[in-house]
């Protein structure tokens, strides 16, 4: 489909169309912070951001999920909870955020398809805004990404000055479009060039780089070395690494309960924590915080590469901006490239 | 500031040592204003030791954190000593857990600096959001002087202070083996003004202000984990059996955690605001601990860390305890 435009000032009358028809999730200020929240109303939505904290997977794949609830005793009985054709978008997602969507598919897809997730990921539309300000700790453009990229998106919005330009990328984007197709102009080729700038403009802000070109071959010849032990000895162990991470998807499942009733739930899970290898036996193969700090990277760059032939890491930086004791995927995976073996 | 050089080279004679495993200090981060933790093994590492008002972090955690894994059939344990380089407040919980004992005073070698103060890094931040370059940092009585590529900027001290220094009543550590530097005068008494104006809150202002905060909780326990006095064997947030707290992330279960993680740390809280710092969700977990503080030190006149010789708050009795709140 061809590119469109969308006057700045037509964007509200754009946004409360889709709110009839959808559950629309934007960002959202929250003192100094960015969360993708529920709209209720549209002035509640920032665009001047740099991403959000927690990365908007959350909407998807929720940090705490009820599966089903159940009553116990004598009326036992289960309660699934039907939100199949709930109709989402998450507007203002960043490219980078949107790819982390494109990897999870191949986790919940894989030999089991996931209802929660795959349901919700089915009936969500992805519109993307273009990064006009990458922050210090961005790599999107090592990991295959870029501040405009629109591969993983079903449609992409930047902003060129007094106008949106708008790229719709497949029919789950043409379809959110149609309803206010009027509100929408042609583009021009002025329009087509500030946007190409714009992008250029933020790939040139950049500053750090990964170099992953044969990363999963050489963690495979490094597993022993005493890097990872270097690593991990500032490590506290915490999970802001993992729960802000786009793509990690590790879950625990419980049931909650009172006496007379309770649901089952899950949550999102953290390597980080020693109890997630736990055995009940109590024999932990991950006894060290060595051996956890190793897994965050290998399964990031080799065990994800090795099973769906992709890096699952999209080079948002946010577990470089937030760790508390400065752990840097970029410097472990740079220098992970350098040891002798 | 305090002299690097002497600094290096006091920890070059005790990493030289053969009672010493490793010594915890400070280097370069990866980007920006960021130093991190560092764990000097050798004598070849001493010159990537740094000291300036960067080093926020408070680095006795790492021995509590210290991992002791099954031993093999014909292994002895490692019984060498473990070095940390303190600021005042660090220095705050080794007397704390020592006196729980948590610690044995002959297990740690500590060096003492003199602080006047770190930077915080969530401010400094805001000033420069984009500076990738480490900078080089030095002080004046009044500013803050910070270098990057040559470029020379002052930024008065009070604007980009961590607020826990702006009220340090113990800018000089109280245990040490070895001190670097001079005293610090110290004039200040506990601060305690923005807890009074809190606590003139409405009951319900209050409720409000704090559901706001613990909805934002992710609970990823960096709060937990960053914190000196939290060395639980097992946290009870950890345990299945009973299940003190749900895994749900919800206001309710949040709230349950942030709340006796504080109750927890009353009478222990030695005031680092490592929690707060390290919170993603910018909780204000320190107004949390300093109103704990704040109660313990006005009815039991107890200062968490101070007095080795003291007994812990709660395991000690005075007859003229107050007992104005046992029911």
């Amino acid at each position: 489909m061809d590119d469109l435009t969308l006057p700045k000032n037509k964007l509200d009358m754009f946004l409360n169309k889709i709110k009839s028809d959808y559950t629309v999730y934007a960002p959202v200020k929250v003192d100094d912070l960015v969360y993708f929240k529920k709209i209720e109303k549209l002035k509640d939505i920032t665009l001047d951001f740099y991403n959000s904290k927690v990365p908007p997977k959350s909407i998807i794949f929720k940090q705490t999920e009820t599966m089903f609830k159940f009553k116990q005793g004598l009326d036992a009985e289960i309660q699934t909870l039907d939100d199949k054709n709930k109709k989402n978008v998450i507007f203002g997602i960043r490219p980078c955020d949107a790819k982390s969507m494109s990897i999870l598919d191949n986790v919940f897809e894989d030999d089991f398809t996931d209802p929660y997730y795959v349901n919700k990921r089915k009936n969500t539309v992805l519109v993307g805004v273009s990064c006009k300000q990458p922050t210090i700790n961005c790599f999107c453009t090592s990991m295959d990404g870029g501040p405009a990229d629109s591969k993983h998106l079903d449609v992409l919005i930047s902003d060129i000055g007094n106008r949106y330009y708008v790229e719709i990328k497949n029919n789950k984007g043409k379809s959110l479009i149609d309803g206010t197709r009027n509100l929408f102009e042609k583009v021009t080729n002025n329009d087509k060039k500030k946007r190409l700038q714009l992008e250029k403009k933020s790939k040139d802000e950049i500053s750090r780089n990964m170099k992953t070109e044969g990363i999963s071959e050489k963690l495979d010849e490094i597993f022993d070395d005493d890097i990872w032990k270097s690593i991990s000895l500032r490590c506290l162990g915490c999970g802001i690494c993992t729960y802000e991470c786009p793509t990690c998807h590790c879950f625990d499942i419980q049931d909650e309960t009172t006496l007379s009733d309770g649901a089952r739930i899950r949550v999102w899970d953290t390597c980080m924590n020693p109890e997630y290898t736990v055995h009940a036996s109590g024999h932990n193969p991950r006894p060290a915080r060595m051996n956890r700090t190793r897994n965050r990277v290998y399964h990031k760059f080799n065990y994800f590469p090795k099973n769906y032939n992709l890096i699952a890491c999209v080079g948002c930086g946010r577990c470089i901006n937030d760790c508390p004791v400065n752990i840097d995927i970029i410097e472990i995976i740079n220098k992970a490239r350098e040891v002798k073996t | 500031m305090v002299n690097q050089k002497k600094l290096r080279e006091e920890v070059n004679t005790l990493i030289s040592r053969n009672d010493v495993k490793y010594i915890i200090g400070w280097e370069k981060g990866s980007y920006g204003f960021k130093m991190k933790p560092f764990f000097i093994t050798s004598s070849e590492d001493v010159d990537r030791l740094v000291f300036n008002p960067l080093c926020i972090h408070n680095l006795t955690v790492y021995p509590m954190l210290e991992e002791k894994l099954p031993l093999r059939k014909d292994a002895t344990e490692d019984k060498s000593k473990i070095g940390v380089i303190v600021k005042g407040c660090d220095s705050r919980a080794i007397v704390q857990i020592i006196q729980e004992k948590g610690l044995n005073r002959e297990d740690i070698v500590i060096i003492g600096i003199p602080c006047s103060g770190v930077i915080d890094p969530k401010k400094i931040e805001r000033l420069f959001p984009l500076k990738s370059e480490t900078p080089d940092i030095d002080e004046d009585e009044k500013n803050f002087i910070i270098i990057i590529k040559d470029k020379i900027q002052k930024i008065p001290k009070q604007d980009i202070l961590m607020d826990k220094c702006k009220t340090c009543e113990f800018p000089n550590p109280l245990i040490y083996d070895t001190f670097i530097g001079k005293e610090i005068e110290t004039v200040k008494n506990a601060d305690y003004k923005e807890i009074e104006s809190f606590e003139k809150k409405k009951l319900s202002d209050k409720w409000e202000y704090w559901e706001n905060q613990f909805d934002k909780c992710i609970r990823c326990y960096a709060c937990r984990n960053v914190c000196p006095l939290c060395y639980c064997k097992e946290c009870m947030v950890d345990q299945l059996n009973p299940q003190w707290v749900r895994r749900s992330v919800n206001i309710s279960e949040n709230a349950a955690w942030n709340i006796m993680r504080a109750f927890h740390l009353a009478g222990r809280c030695i005031g680092c605001g490592e929690c707060e710092r390290v919170c993603p969700a910018d909780i204000p977990l320190t107004k949390l601990n300093k109103k704990l503080e704040k109660d313990v030190y006005e009815m039991f006149d107890y200062k968490p860390g101070t007095n080795i010789e003291e007994k812990p708050l709660l395991s000690m009795f005075k007859p003229d305890d107050p007992e104005e709140f046992v029911l």
